[in-house]
């Protein structure tokens, strides 16, 4: 069976025209050493002038990343020695260090193609939701159409509707009332974010696009044109 | 060929799906089509007495689906308009003695046997709803200008959509001044929620009563506005398509007459 829990101390594997031998620097260096020491002895002539790339790993311990380092270069300059004195192998590398990719990089690919490969749980629906009709999505819900009174509408996230909501609606089901509601032309019989609800007033707002959010634990509802939530996210973003 | 069976529904009661009925099969029979209405409304039984034939009445629908008797037995012949059939609802049965597959074989014969079958149906989005579009191949739905009918029709709407039939609307009942005045939804209004084909617009008219209570057809009434728009809403089933729809207008006075004329307004 294999085991996960404890780690082999040291893993060797061929790279090119040599190995490149992982170590755990969490096992004590004297088992390193002979861990390597009894891999080699096994290659026999095949670890002769063999180019060597020592990676004394990532150790899970939660040091300052400085001293980490410096313990690590010790710990790889102590076996270099070692290597050289004992075996007759080629060249003793250290593993190339890996780069992380700086936040600048993650905006530009973002920006540039971050929705190319992007897999959707946004349910877009086309045309008129009449009365008695239930619609139900998992996340965001997008309505090219109008939502008739007596209609009702469940989402997880956002909903979006680009015409007229007269029904009830409930956005962030069950309890996300970060989430809003928007309707070109908002005149709900019954509003819901999160838990938060509201009933829907008498007079809407004629022909302007509105939308509702939660503040305060209250239901407002906002002209998007002068208010819209979303103006303020640098670049666009898939969801 | 085959003939078509037209369904009047509408979800709410008392719209006027029974006169509508009555008056789209008389005025279809009217222009030489063999036309059988069939009441639905198994247990409330109105259409015989809207076209004044209650006491005619030996077999019922209840009867021709659990073959009791042939279509030929329970259809009375109007004595007034040649063509024109009626077969009534049982009144002593409820909706549930009827299954949508018995209608659906009867359905199949009267198809075979007239040019058009209207079918009358009753209020509600059960079983006697059910039973009336199962055989459909047109639906009106019919609908006053009000909120709550046109909640109602909306649902009926969908629901004939869910089963393949493009239903067709009548805006009953149109007060054409008290739409001026603001007091009451357009035709238009109707439409902007609905948004079906428009089958025709009949303006409210106090003829109705009187005919529905003495049982003699709106249609024959030629001073009857609602009559007349009916005759229209027939015609345009009937294959005049074009046959523009009228919209009943307030201005009769003499000087928007002028200033229509002239183009002003």
């Amino acid at each position: 069976m294999i085991n996960f829990e404890n780690t082999v101390p040291v893993k060797l594997k061929g790279a090119g025209k040599g190995f490149w031998i992982t170590l755990d620097p969490s096992h004590p260096e004297e088992v390193l050493i002979s861990e390597i020491d009894k891999l080699l002895r096994k290659l026999k002539h095949l670890a002769v002038n063999a180019d060597i790339i020592l990676d004394v790993g990532n150790d899970p311990d939660t040091k300052s990343p400085e001293t980490k380092d410096q313990q690590h270069k010790d710990l790889f300059q102590r076996i270099k020695i070692h290597l050289d004195k004992n075996f007759d192998l080629g060249n003793i590398t250290a593993s190339p260090v890996k780069r992380s990719i700086p936040t600048e990089r993650i905006r530009q690919r973002d920006l540039s193609r971050g929705w190319n490969h992007h897999s959707s749980d946004v349910l877009m629906l086309r045309g008129r939701v009449r009365s008695g009709q239930k619609i139900n999505a998992k996340k965001h819900l997008v309505i090219t159409g109008d939502v008739n009174p007596g209609a009702e509408i469940i989402a997880g996230g956002d909903v979006i509707v680009l015409g007229r909501i007269s029904g009830k609606v409930h956005s962030g089901f069950p309890d996300n009332k970060d989430t809003i509601i928007f309707a070109l032309e908002f005149n709900p019989t019954q509003v819901k974010i999160g838990r938060v609800s509201a009933a829907g007033s008498e007079d809407g707002a004629g022909g302007k696009p509105e939308f509702a959010c939660v503040e305060n634990n209250r239901i407002i509802v906002k002209d998007y044109m002068k208010a819209s939530p979303f103006r303020r996210m640098p670049w666009p973003e898939a969801i | 060929m085959e003939g078509k069976i037209i369904v009047v529904t509408s979800g709410k009661g008392g719209v006027g799906k029974t006169t509508a009925t009555a008056s789209i099969g008389a005025a279809l029979a009217l222009e030489g089509n063999r036309v059988a209405i069939v009441d639905m409304d198994i247990g409330l039984r109105n259409l015989d007495v809207v076209m004044g034939l209650e006491n005619r009445i030996v077999f019922n629908i209840v009867d021709v689906v659990k073959q009791r008797c042939k279509i030929e037995q329970a259809a009375i012949r109007d004595r007034r308009i040649e063509n024109l059939f009626l077969i009534p609802a049982s009144q002593s049965d409820n909706k549930d003695v009827l299954t949508p597959a018995g209608v659906e074989r009867v359905a199949k014969e009267l198809r075979e046997n007239f040019d058009y079958v209207i079918m009358d149906s009753p209020a509600g989005i059960e079983r006697g709803f059910e039973n009336s579009v199962v055989s459909a191949s047109e639906a009106l739905v019919v609908c006053t200008p009000d909120v709550s009918a046109v909640r109602d029709a909306d649902r009926v709407i969908g629901l004939l959509y869910s089963r393949s039939l493009n239903p067709k609307l009548i805006v009953n009942r149109v007060e054409p001044s008290r739409v001026a005045r603001g007091e009451m939804l357009s035709h238009e209004d109707v439409l902007e929620v609905l948004s079906i084909e428009m089958a025709g617009i009949v303006p409210m008219d106090e003829q109705v009563l009187i005919s529905t209570n003495t049982g003699t057809p709106l249609v024959l009434q030629k001073d009857s506005k609602a009559g007349q728009a009916f005759v229209r809403i027939a015609k345009r089933l009937n294959g005049q398509k074009d046959l523009p729809i009228e919209v009943p207008t307030y201005k009769t006075s003499m000087w928007s007459k002028i200033s229509k004329t002239f183009g002003l307004n």
